[in-house]
């Protein structure tokens, strides 16, 4: 009924660097551990490098690099989820899961305006409320394009 | 001259005897023969005192004129006879005179008087002889008198300091005394002392072995602490051992956790993308992910108390190392300790037999103190008697000056020469 009433969205939230992310659970596969990543030639920097996964070779993407916040640290407690939008499949490190959160639709503010180019891969902000603190919820599939995109152009 | 005299006189008397025979006849025959009276008258006035008489020849004759003649003779002889007679006895008169003048001033030197008689020569000779043997006496008497003064002068100076130094003696005497008084009292307060030095001695000698057996005890303390020390560094490397170990399982523990972690997370996926039909499993699967995680904290806490074991433990390592070198040091301070107490013990033996010894020798000391002031007395006492005595003998010798001096001034009244 209250679901009905106010429509929810699920994001997959994690912790990298200083940043509190959000991507939609529809675009998340699975969660692994970060093991040893082998290094690719000729790609940008926000490409940390890729990892064998079921069988099929996965690109692993450093956000903090790729939003220009810094550069992530692959440790024994680093994560690696599986993103995919559409047929383009990408590891993205992440040092913490936070976990799946239900977040009402109406609860997400739009992102700030004359934003950096972090805000241009933003669904919205979900603000602090009680313990949780503020999470940016990031367009997975427009953030995957324009990776893809700076890599080909390079 | 004496011996002529009374010769003389007999030869007179008779014929003196004769003469009152001769003028009793006279008288007798005075009326019938008077030629005989002249002759009587001038006996009678020769018998009344007047040896002038003489008989006058003119107005006699015959035989009365023949015996006035020869009465004449014989007064004249008479005559002679007294008038020597007189020169004798005034002879004698002079010799005596100076001899009496002699004897009164004493003057030996004046005597020199001398006689033509012969009679009187041998007499006035024998008197010069034994003024001779005065003057000789005198001038004896004088030189002694003389060292008479001299040596009762001598001895006088030499009582004077016999009775100077005796009375020194005396005060030294007595002086000596008072300190042999002190002395005794020094030794008895000496005694008194050494006794309690013996007695505090003696406490400390009691003191000296419960500090060796205290001594002993702390050694053996010590190396039971040393042994303990051991086996407490032993039961910390084993604690040590236990909780390595301890932080093994927790490593495994830790891993399992985190991969039940990612399970969850998965397995919530998979809820999720079931939609609807998924989303009990996915509550399930959230709080399966959130048990993972409490234990992962708690490993984590864990994995702090590990440390902090670690820590605890290797400082009580190093503290029971530095207890282990603190008891060996402690053994050794205790071995140093009993080697002290054992000369304490050593030193204060023979303090103690030490002043025993003074005690017994103070005490000898004192009774021969004792013995030397009652000595001491005994010589006070016969230099007392002493000083009497040279005081005495100093009187007496000044009383043997005084004498001999006025010896000497008596003396002096002799002239020898």
């Amino acid at each position: 009924m209250a679901t009905q009433a106010r429509p929810e969205q699920e994001f997959f939230c994690f912790r990298v660097g200083d940043l509190r992310l959000g991507v939609p659970s529809e675009n998340v596969l699975e969660v692994l551990r970060a093991g040893l990543l082998t290094p690719l030639p000729r790609t940008p920097s926000f490409v940390m490098g890729v990892t064998g996964h079921r069988g099929v070779v996965l690109p692993v993407v450093d956000l903090l690099r790729f939003l220009s916040k810094g550069e992530a640290r692959i440790g024994p407690r680093t994560r690696l989820f599986v993103g995919v939008s559409g047929s383009f499949v990408a590891g993205v490190v992440a040092d913490t899961v936070l976990g799946l959160r239900r977040i009402p639709v109406s609860d997400i503010l739009p992102p700030p305006l004359g934003g950096d180019a972090a805000a241009e891969h933003l669904l919205g902000v979900v603000q602090a409320s009680g313990t949780q603190e503020a999470i940016n919820l990031l367009n997975f599939t427009k953030l995957l394009q324009t990776a893809r995109q700076r890599a080909v152009a390079r | 001259m004496s011996l002529e005299t009374p010769n003389e006189k007999p030869a007179g008397k008779p014929r003196a005897g004769k003469k009152p025979a001769a003028s009793k006849a006279g008288t007798a025959a005075a009326p019938a023969a008077s030629p005989y009276k002249p002759v009587t008258d001038a006996l009678l006035s020769v018998l009344a005192g007047n040896l002038q008489t003489r008989v006058p020849r003119e107005i006699l004759s015959g035989e009365a004129a023949e015996l006035g003649h020869l009465l004449n003779q014989v007064l004249e002889q008479f005559a002679a006879a007294e008038h020597r007679k007189q020169v004798a006895a005034q002879e004698i008169d002079q010799a005596l005179d100076s001899l009496i003048a002699l004897v009164r001033e004493g003057d030996l030197s004046r005597w020199n008087t001398t006689t033509e008689d012969p009679q009187l020569g041998p007499l006035l000779e024998g008197f010069g002889k034994v003024i001779e043997t005065l003057r000789t006496f005198v001038r004896e008497i004088n030189e002694a008198a003389l060292r008479l003064s001299s040596s009762a002068n001598q001895v006088l100076a030499a009582s004077t300091q016999h009775e100077t130094s005796s009375t020194e003696q005396a005060a030294a005497i007595h002086e000596t005394t008072a300190t042999m008084e002190e002395l005794k009292h020094a030794s008895a307060q000496i005694a008194e002392n050494a006794g309690s030095v013996a007695r505090v001695a003696e406490e400390t000698l009691g003191a000296a072995r419960a500090g060796r057996g205290a001594i002993g005890e702390f050694i053996q303390a010590m190396q039971q602490i040393r042994s303990d020390g051991v086996a407490v560094a032993d039961s910390i490397a084993k604690l040590s051992k236990r909780v390595e170990r301890i932080g093994t399982v927790v490593e495994v523990i830790d891993e399992i956790a985190d991969r039940s972690d990612l399970l969850a997370l998965n397995a919530a996926l998979e809820g999720s993308r079931a939609g609807e039909a998924g989303k009990g499993f996915s509550i399930v699967a959230a709080e399966m992910r959130r048990l993972a995680e409490n234990v992962l904290d708690s490993t984590k806490e864990i994995k702090n108390l590990i440390t902090e074991i670690r820590e605890a433990t290797a400082a009580a390592a190093g503290a029971a190392d530095a207890s282990k070198s603190a008891t060996e040091s402690g053994e050794k301070l205790g071995a140093v300790a009993a080697q002290a107490v054992e000369g304490i013990l050593s030193g204060v033996q023979e303090t103690s037999d030490a002043a025993r010894v003074i005690n017994l020798a103070t005490q000898q000391q004192r009774t021969a103190t004792e013995q030397v002031v009652a000595s001491m007395a005994e010589i006070e006492d016969v230099t007392r008697q002493t000083t009497q005595a040279s005081k005495q003998a100093t009187g007496a010798a000044a009383e043997l000056t005084q004498l001999a001096g006025r010896l000497a001034e008596l003396i002096k009244r002799f002239k020898a020469d």
